[in-house]
């Protein structure tokens, strides 16, 4: 039934595309085309996209596709040394270090509201919010693309030799706590300095560092960051929820033990691995992207809500992936036929083979997602991915400008305390006060 | 220690036993020191050919139990590596790099040895002042150039300025060509069509090892090169091995394939043991030429 | 004598083979000198025009935490490494000038590691310090000595490129080996006659005979650790906690990492200053103690 319903979406907005590139046309001499460029990470949960041009290009023969790709860590500079060469591409993300934010500070971001009066969101089964995340001032500047949540990732084997029961799927279930979680965790830590022996009961990577308190209730930035452009006017490091909070997440590590520390997960998954895969955490707090990887895990997954935390309303992170058209572009209204090609019921369908399992923003697609795990029940994806929506809390990265310069602070400022070498109440105050000279500077 | 610090041997009868005794010191320190230098590669031999099992064991086991060569294989067949890609563009830059440096700086060495005019000393000062000059302080004006003119993102803006000589060369060469006899070049009349000539087919082959040194030397540089590559280049087809190299560390793999990039290490180092097989002399009067490691 | 019009010819000719050089250097090294002197007086992201600021990046700097600790980080492993690593070359030089078998071997295998610079080594050396299954922990846990986890614990990061860089100093070997065998052997026959013992031949003949060598070094060393980036790019990105974020690390960090062109030129252009300022402080003070053959020609 989803199917046909997909089916009928798409040929509405095949038509709807035609009638819109017509009209583009109209402007220009016929037989032109024009080429749009694509610019995405270089990893295969990316670079599929490839493979659906010759069908858009079928579809839409005035218009040429070229994908141009680097890995992550030179996403950015790429982007900003072809903009400025004057050989930007047309369409993007924010698939680097910086986020939306940085990229809408910097002006590199066209408007699309004028190209957006047919587009209704609803077409493409879109949540209302979600499609609010990109807009500034009531104008949009991103359509979303695919959106990610936090999920809970656990080492089925692990819990099968302590004998312990899986952990729920469904965010109702309030009996689910951080303290179960930590119980749980200490019956499967073995802590030893031998690597081959050792073992960890939860790695809680909820978010990026300074998002980590938001679970337990507290907030690094003061209210008005998520309102005025993403520059917060307060920051709290040194409040006392937010030092508590900071002290449950470390003592994790180093009093209750259960944690993998920085020089086990390093040394098992390299600098920025995840040490889950190695197969020696037992639960992982975690992107779902992690779960893209499943089938070549060497040991049984399962998915898990996040456990009910101190605060009531926040128990996950959303990552919502956009699609933005670059200022310079001269083609807007060819992009966006690209864009919406993109986010069609059929085409987000496809893409999650392709991609080997990207969520898609898609909601009539996204039933087709939670059956893709092997070995995974599909209810219990969907229970994960619904209650991790109505939870949820999106990432500070696509929020917060200059992201990727506060995000670096954090990662060294708090090295000593994830080295077990500092206190988090004597680490937090320094940070406080570079944190807010950077902010100062960045932001003036 | 400093008790054997005799500079040049010298037969030294009435002390027999005490210069004995100096030099088991000497040869024990130096035993050690020198398996101590030796150790790393074969740390990195044997990881190279281990399983991912097996390379977390410790205590390290000497021998692996069972020889991994699959893990080589690996590198070229993972797509996701780009191995072959990347050692085939080390391999362009640094060959055009020597080409660029090898003729050029002779060229340039050879008028700075054979003529005087007008400013030529001054110029010859300032070739050596450059020798000083940290590549940081210049490299954000040269990536910006580089990047304005669209070559960002290519291996141009490392091999294009080897073609404007290099200092370091320009000196070592100039040294050279300085000790050729004048008789040699003795013939009245200067043309520039037959100085040409002169350079090309009588001081060039005259020059073979000096030139060679000079080709090894640039060629290693070019290779082992990571920052200038780290600026320009961006997609992962256009990675040389360092940066290529040095991004395996990152997440695409589960546990960190040390075995793979001890392989790897194994792999890019190799051409330089060519080198140094075929040319020893040449690296150490390199060395020894012009200071540097 | 030389006629006015050959030595025109002569001039045309010094400038026509010259030229390559003349060229790259005005557009790959002078042009870029005083294009990053003009950059630092600017605020300048590359996609926007540069702003001018006047000293703006200047004073900032000033009152950059992270400025200060990327210099102290530089300095401190120039001050251990480049002495030390000087030292040692020197030591096993002199050694290895002894009659003793398998020098060639010797020497070999000490200048080879040198020639592995880079990336390659900096990967080699992250594996031989891994905590759980390197190589370094392993010959420290022989002595029942606890794992250290070296590059993951600031108290130790420093330390661990420290011991890593000497695995470099083969190539400051050979040179010393060069220069005592440039040594006449008449002069240290002389001074044996003298009845100078071992000790006082070496501070008062081979030292100072080699000390132009020395010198060379010492100034090569010193520029070339103001340079670190390899280590810190690979290995630990700066961290922990700052404790290896070199200095050309951080001018990196800020230009291509927070495109912050104009703040980094300025920190390029305070690295070009010191350079040009060690090199011509250590010229003056060697006038002083350096001993050249044939009288003093610098």
């Amino acid at each position: 039934m989803s199917k046909k319903m997909g089916k009928t979406i798409l040929s509405s907005a095949l038509v709807f595309g035609l009638v819109a590139t017509a009209c583009s046309n109209g402007g220009s001499k016929d037989g032109d085309t024009v080429t749009i460029t694509h610019y995405t990470i270089d990893s295969p949960d990316r670079t599929f996209v490839e493979k659906l041009i010759p069908e858009f290009e079928e579809s839409h023969p005035n218009i040429k596709i070229k994908v141009t790709k680097a890995p992550y860590e030179q996403f950015d500079s790429k982007l900003q040394s072809s903009i400025a060469a004057k050989n930007a591409p047309d369409v993007t993300s924010h698939w680097g270090y910086g986020g939306f934010m940085e990229y809408y500070n910097k002006g590199m971001l066209m408007d699309m509201t004028p190209y957006l009066e047919d587009f209704n969101a609803a077409d493409y089964n879109i949540p209302e919010d979600v499609m609010n995340i990109y807009k500034v001032d009531d104008k949009t500047y991103g359509i979303p693309l695919n959106s990610y949540v936090t999920v809970m990732l656990y080492n089925k084997d692990l819990f099968d030799k302590a004998g312990l029961e899986y952990p729920p799927t469904d965010y109702e279930d309030k009996s689910w706590t951080f303290d179960k979680m930590v119980d749980y965790a200490k019956k499967m830590t073995v802590d030893t300095p031998n690597l081959a022996e050792a073992q960890y009961g939860v790695d809680f990577g909820f978010g990026e560092r300074d998002q980590r308190p938001q679970y337990f209730g507290a907030n690094v930035y003061s209210d008005d960051t998520w309102t005025n452009g993403g520059k917060p006017s307060e920051i709290n490091l040194t409040k006392p929820e937010v030092v508590e909070a900071y002290k449950k997440i470390y003592g994790l590590i180093w009093d209750q033990k259960v944690s993998p520390t920085p020089a086990f997960s390093k040394s098992v998954s390299g600098q920025f691995g995840d040490p889950f895969l190695s197969g020696k955490i037992g639960m992982s707090v975690v992107g779902s992207w992690s779960l893209a990887a499943s089938s070549d895990f060497n040991f049984k997954i399962g998915v898990a809500a996040v456990p009910q935390g101190p605060n009531e309303k926040v128990r996950s992170v959303l990552y919502v992936d956009p699609l933005f058209i670059l200022k310079d572009s001269k083609h807007p209204k060819e992009a966006l036929e690209w864009i919406k090609f993109l986010i069609t019921t059929e085409v987000q369908e496809k893409s999650i083979e392709l991609s080997g399992g990207n969520p898609p923003v898609n909601q009539k697609a996204a039933e087709k997602y939670y059956s893709n795990f092997e070995g995974i029940d599909p209810e219990q994806i969907k229970q994960v991915f619904e209650g991790a929506y109505k939870y949820g809390f999106e990432s500070y990265n696509h929020l917060i400008s200059n992201y990727s310069q506060i995000n670096e602070l954090f990662i060294n400022e708090l090295a000593s305390v994830e080295n077990g070498d500092a206190k988090v109440e004597e680490a937090l105050p320094g940070i406080q006060e570079k944190l807010k000279a950077l902010l100062e500077r960045v932001n003036k | 220690m400093s008790d054997i610090t005799l500079a040049k041997p010298f037969p030294d009868k009435r002390n027999k036993t005490k210069v004995d005794l100096a030099r088991i010191i000497g040869f024990a320190i130096l035993l050690i020191v020198t398996i101590a230098m030796i150790l790393p590669l074969g740390f990195m031999l044997s990881t190279s050919l281990k399983t991912t099992k097996e390379m977390l064991v410790f205590p390290p086991t000497v021998i692996p139990e069972h020889f991994a060569w699959e893990n080589f294989k690996e590198l070229f067949v993972n797509e996701e590596i780009k191995f072959g890609r990347q050692y085939a563009n080390s391999l362009i830059v640094a060959i055009m790099t020597v080409i660029g440096t090898v003729f050029s700086s002779s060229f340039v060495a050879f008028g700075f040895a054979r003529y005087r005019a007008k400013g030529s000393q001054f110029l010859f000062v300032l070739v050596l002042s450059t020798l000083m000059l940290p590549y940081p302080a210049i490299m954000i004006p040269q990536f910006l150039l580089f990047t304005k003119l669209g070559l960002h993102d290519s291996l141009l803006p490392l091999i294009l300025p080897s073609f404007f000589a290099s200092a370091y060369m320009i000196f070592l060469l100039k040294q050279f060509f300085s000790t050729l006899p004048n008789e040699l070049y003795d013939a009245g009349r200067i043309d520039g069509c037959r100085e040409v000539r002169l350079y090309w087919s009588l001081t060039l082959p005259l020059s073979g090892p000096v030139l060679a040194t000079v080709a090894i030397f640039s060629f290693i540089w070019s290779w082992n090169d990571l920052l200038a590559p780290v600026l320009y280049l961006d997609s992962q087809e256009n990675f040389t091995l360092p940066i290529g190299m040095a991004a395996m560390l990152s997440s695409k793999f589960r546990i960190a394939p040390w075995n793979l990039m001890m392989a790897a290490s194994l792999l890019s180092v190799l051409p330089i043991v060519v080198l140094f097989a075929i040319a020893q002399r040449r690296f150490v009067q390199g060395i020894v030429l012009t200071g540097i490691k | 004598m030389k006629s006015t019009r050959e030595s025109r010819r002569e001039g045309r000719l010094f400038y026509f083979f010259v030229s390559p050089w003349l060229i790259g250097f005005i557009v790959f090294a002078l042009i870029p000198v005083l294009a990053s002197l003009y950059y630092s007086f600017t605020e300048y992201d590359i996609i926007h025009a540069p702003e001018f600021i006047g000293f703006g990046n200047y004073t900032e700097l000033f009152r950059d935490e992270q400025f200060w600790n990327s210099i102290n980080v530089t300095l401190k492993y120039t001050f251990i490494s480049v002495p030390l690593t000087l030292l040692l070359s020197l030591i096993f030089a002199i050694l290895i000038n002894q009659k003793i078998p398998f020098r060639g071997l010797f020497r070999t295998a000490m200048y080879f590691p040198s020639m592995i610079s880079g990336v390659s080594m900096a990967l080699l050396w992250f594996w031989v310090f891994n905590p759980q299954a390197g190589l370094f922990n392993y010959g420290l846990s022989i002595f029942g000595i606890d794992p250290i986890h070296w590059f993951l614990d600031e108290k130790y990061a420093m330390w661990a490129l420290i011991i890593m860089s000497f695995w470099g100093l083969g190539g400051g070997m050979l040179i010393f080996l060069a220069g005592l065998q440039g040594i006449p052997a008449h002069l240290l026959e002389a001074a044996k006659l003298d009845g100078a013992g071992r000790l006082r031949t070496f501070w008062n003949v081979t030292f100072p005979l080699l000390s132009p060598v020395f010198l060379f070094q010492l100034i090569i060393g010193l520029i070339d650790s103001f340079q670190v980036f390899t280590q810190a790019y690979t290995i630990t990105q700066g961290g922990p906690n700052y404790s290896t974020w070199f200095y050309v690390y951080n001018i990196y960090i800020n230009a291509f990492k927070n495109f912050r062109y104009g703040y980094a030129s300025a920190m390029s252009w305070i690295l070009l200053i010191a350079v040009t300022a060690i090199t011509f402080i250590i010229m003056k003070l060697s006038n002083r103690y350096v001993y050249y053959e044939g009288g003093r020609e610098r």
